[in-house]
């Protein structure tokens, strides 16, 4: 094949080894870019984070999403191509010398300028005894033998196909990219969430700086979702029970998957990635602070419910049944403890600011007390600055409320006086007033919560106080959809690069001449080796030959020793 | 002097020919019996893990495939001597020897575990293995004093002391893992699983397989000045490791879904040989460095009669790389391999992924310009500290600072 000859310099510049290395370099500092900016975040985020301008340099070189930017694409390309003229010029010319006739003869200068040599002058033997013991003593040596000019040549070739190793790592290293690359065009990789009990078709996945949609050609229903924790509050494991439904008809039924064990179906694997609240049902119940009344919303997880008379607003975020905390104090040892269910929600409305509150369905038990209902309310909406807020009463009945309210009529009644009698009298004729003659047992632990409440709900500026009554809970299942037809041939080329990288390091090629040279009755002999990679390792196996070496020629029949 | 002689020979004697031979098929036989009980034995490996290995039957089963093994071997031996100089077999003996001997002292402590009504998930201070580690932390900060000692006062007895200290190390970090192994199982089944599961065990797995590595290759070849480099690394990472304890993060956690797979075994430790030889790199790099140094400066003549030559270090931290980029290659394509039945695909640019792969390119440009620029010395002795600087990064800055798929070990 014959190339313009202005096309050469250009060729040379591409498969030379400056522009590997400099490729390599850029790869690895383009690749750290990526991994310090958060990729494929809300383009809001970014908008906060960088302010405007920054977010328009940024965005416009495809830092957000910037493995699938063009610009490192086409970096990969160019290694590619890079890769692709190196292996074109390299390839046959080292496949034509690893097939080559081996040379054993070798002049004399080469020979001396061997890093590993040694000598030896054998009395009273012949060239053809020493050969012998030479031969019997190179155990898996490639053996090439020749004669001139008196002198006997022996070759000793050892991984003289380790060129091959050159050829298969960066072969490899191409396939694998080509894998990447039908992967990328060819395939898909996206999430699907499906409620318990219902069918879903569509994944969606980041496309730039929005979100694509992909039909799938079949539907998948989720029949039901599981989730089992271990007794520190971590999850254990989550599995969903599928069935995929083909054009009308159920073709896998009922099947499970958990993490680590996906479905495979139609080229398409479907992974257990995620899961969530999938809109449960949720029955609140509100005690309303100004008037005493209690009434009950139905509503649900994601949705947002507007009280029509103060204008609050309740947006519903999540429902926990498990809430495991660590009870202990630090540097005691662990004590985990179930706090039972709890909802989660956003209270916002005019004139109060918007706080996350996490509300439990059950009271807070110590040590066999009831400390009354549990709430933890975060000022930032942040998870992480959740603080405990008790408000006394045990909001789980409603004999505190009633008590409470009581208590509080009467102390109204009785305007000024604010003796301690007068409120002990205040709360015995509550008491008198909710239960009558017949006194509940813990009547003490309620008084302590009546008045614990009387403190704490004083204070808190909200219209209600809403708590968790009863829920239906439903779960979605996370699920990620991916079908990639160039994933084997990434595995071909993994096994190819294995391979590759340990033809390269651990067969290097070794040579290893011995030259003899009969003079009278004596013998000369010269052992030179040579090796491409791991020195060390040769100089040592250099040794142990030449030791070899040295036993048989001391042991031959001849009466020769060495000088 | 005949008397340590003849025992040096028959030491050597045992670890070749025959004996060595016979020794490998009877590893190899137990080896056998124990996956075939795994795949055949009476109920079938199943959820217990661990524990269905150690029970009477397993034994019976890895005893009797011992016995074949030995049998075999020693019939094979004898009518074939010259299969007993297989390299294979005198290569792989020493490390099935190591091997065995770990498990061994492993069983030795099992039997100190105090009570089981005393084991509880909240309070693991009382396990045994926490004090074998705290053991191992000591040992290696000597071993490190002493090598460094011996730069200085380079007697024999003193080099023999940080070798023997550095491979107590190694079987006491060793041990203390497979210990761990077996008391995560007593806490509770459930939680049972592989000592790789978070930042504090990988580290122990860490030191065990830097010392070892390096301790390969000082006994072949006589490098004990590179010691004090790569004892001083492995003790920055046992004060690192006491400060995680510290923090509380020593206890043995349960594993999240996303871990519950056979392929934690094997991505995880194949992981840890590639970083580990880096360490021992960086190790002869900074050697060289300071010999280069010393060098310039003249008058050092004693202290660089210690050290291997320029070039030998030159050659051990090639050697170390050699090690360390085939076994991170795997490691990489084992991870994607786990991430493909794992979270939907075999690559997503996890951070840890891409730092994976800058790793690995960045010793891809060491071998470029070692092998095809001819360059050598200095330049590339700073690149196996830069690299490893970029491992350091890629093993736990990525847990520290970027978040990601791969945040089960963060801080």
């Amino acid at each position: 094949m014959t190339m313009p000859a202005w096309f050469k310099p250009y060729l040379d510049r591409l498969s030379s080894m400056s522009l590997a290395i400099a490729l390599l370099v850029v790869l690895a500092l383009a690749s750290v870019v990526g991994t310090v900016l958060l990729q494929n975040q809300m383009q809001a985020d970014y908008l906060r984070q960088f302010g405007p301008l920054w977010y328009n340099v940024f965005r416009s070189l495809g830092l957000f999403d910037m493995y699938h930017a063009g610009w490192f694409r086409g970096l990969l390309g160019f290694l590619m191509v890079s890769l692709v003229v190196c292996l074109w010029r390299h390839t046959p010319r080292m496949i034509r010398e690893m097939r080559k006739k081996r040379k054993a003869i070798i002049a004399d200068k080469s020979l001396q300028r061997f890093h590993h040599l040694h000598h030896w002058t054998l009395k009273n033997t012949s060239s053809v005894l020493t050969l012998a013991a030479i031969k019997s003593n190179l155990h898996g040596w490639e053996k090439s033998i020749a004669e001139s000019d008196g002198k006997t040549y022996v070759r000793s070739d050892k991984g003289r196909w380790n060129k091959w190793g050159y050829i298969l790592v960066h072969s490899a290293i191409l396939v694998i990219l080509i894998g990447g690359w039908i992967g990328a065009h060819y395939g898909f990789r996206g999430t699907m969430n499906i409620v318990e009990g219902s069918t879903d078709n569509t994944i969606s996945f980041v496309k730039g700086t929005g979100t694509g949609h992909l039909k799938m050609p079949f539907d998948i229903r989720c029949d039901s979702f599981f989730i089992d924790f271990y007794p520190t509050g971590m999850p254990k494991a989550f599995r969903s029970t599928l069935s995929i439904i083909d054009h009308g008809k159920v073709v896998i039924d009922h099947q499970s998957i958990i993490v680590n064990s996906p479905l495979y179906y139609k080229g398409v694997r479907i992974y257990q990635a995620s899961f969530g609240d999938g809109g449960s049902d949720l029955g609140i119940k509100l005690f309303r602070l100004d008037t005493g009344k209690v009434e009950t919303i139905k509503t649900r997880v994601y949705d947002t419910w507007h009280d029509p008379k103060t204008g609050v607003s309740l947006e519903f975020t999540n429902l926990r049944l498990y809430n495991i905390e660590n009870m202990a104090n630090p540097g005691e040892p662990k004590k985990f403890k179930d706090l039972g269910p709890a909802v989660e929600f956003i209270l916002r409305g005019p004139g109060l600011k918007s706080v996350k509150v996490k509300s439990f369905m059950r009271p807070f038990i110590m040590n066999g007390q009831d400390r009354g209902t549990l709430m933890m309310v975060s000022m930032t909406g942040e998870d992480q600055d959740y603080e405990p807020f008790s408000p006394g009463l045990d909001f789980s009945n409603t004999t505190d409320w009633k008590l409470y309210r009581n208590f509080v009529e009467v102390l109204q009644k009785q305007k000024g006086d604010h003796s301690r009698k007068a409120n002990f009298l205040a709360f015995k004729s509550a008491l008198e007033h909710v239960f009558g003659k017949k006194l509940p047992d813990h009547f003490q632990q309620m008084g302590a919560r009546i008045i614990q409440g009387m403190n704490n709900l004083s204070r808190v500026p909200w219209p209600f106080i809403p708590v968790l009554d009863d829920y239906d809970k439903v779960y979605y299942t996370g699920l990620e959809l991916a079908r990639d037809p160039g994933m084997n041939v990434v595995w071909i080329g993994s096994a190819m690069l294995v391979i590759g990288l340990c033809i390269m390091f651990y067969m290097p090629h070794r040579k290893l001449w011995l030259v003899l040279k009969q003079k009278g009755s004596d013998v000369e002999v010269t052992m030179g080796g040579v090796t491409n990679r791991n020195k060390l390792g040769f100089e040592q196996e250099f040794h142990g030959i030449l030791m070899k070496m040295e036993e048989a020629f001391a042991s031959s029949p001849s009466t020769g020793g060495k000088v | 002097m005949t008397a340590i002689a003849a025992s040096r020979l028959n030491f050597e004697t045992l670890n070749r020919g025959l004996p060595a031979f016979v020794r490998f098929c009877t590893y190899l036989g137990a080896i056998a019996g124990v996956t075939a009980y795994s795949m055949y034995g009476p109920a079938g490996y199943g959820d217990e893990g661990l524990l269905y290995f150690l029970t009477p039957s397993s034994f019976a089963w890895a005893g009797i495939g011992a016995l074949a093994g030995l049998a075999s071997g020693f019939a094979t031996g004898m009518a074939r001597p010259s299969i007993t100089e297989a390299k294979l077999s005198l290569n792989l003996v020493p490390w099935l020897d190591g091997a065995l001997m770990m498990i061994l002292i492993a069983a030795f402590w099992s039997m100190l575990e105090p009570n089981a009504s005393l084991i509880s998930y909240a309070d693991q201070s009382n396990l045994i293995s926490g004090r074998v580690i705290m053991t191992m932390n000591i040992v290696f900060l000597s071993s490190a004093l002493l090598y460094i000692t011996y730069l200085f006062a380079p007697v024999s007895i003193v080099g023999n002391l940080a070798t023997a200290t550095a491979w107590i190390g190694v079987y006491a970090g060793g041990s203390a893992l497979l210990l761990r192994w077996y008391e995560s199982y007593l806490l509770s089944a459930e939680i049972g699983h592989a000592p790789v599961s978070n930042l504090y065990e990988v580290f122990i797995l860490l030191f065990c397989i830097t010392t070892v590595i390096y301790l390969s290759l000082e006994r072949r070849y006589q490098a004990k000045a590179m010691g004090a480099f790569v004892m001083a690394l492995v003790s920055a990472g046992v004060f690192f490791g006491i400060w995680l304890s510290a923090r509380g993060h020593a206890d043995i956690k349960p594993l999240v879904p996303a871990l519950q797979s056979y392929w934690m075994k094997i991505h995880v430790p194949m992981n840890f040989i590639g970083y580990g030889s880096f360490a021992v790199a960086c190790g002869a790099g900074m050697a060289y460095l300071v010999r280069d140094h010393l060098e310039q400066k003249g008058n050092y003549s004693r202290l660089l009669a210690v050290f291997p030559s320029l070039d030998q270090l030159d050659q051990l931290a090639y050697k170390a790389v050699a090690i360390g980029f085939p076994a991170f290659t795997m490691a990489t394509i084992l991870g994607a391999a786990w991430a493909s039945e794992a979270w939907g695909g075999y690559w997503s640019w996890d951070p840890k992924e891409t730092w994976a792969l800058v790793v690995l390119l960045t010793y891809g440009a060491y071998l470029h310009v070692r092998v095809s620029h001819g360059w050598k010395g200095r330049p590339l002795a700073w690149w196996t500290v830069a690299g490893f600087l970029v491992t350091v990064f890629c093993f736990v800055g990525v847990n520290m600072y970027l978040s990601g798929l791969h945040s089960y070990g963060s801080l």
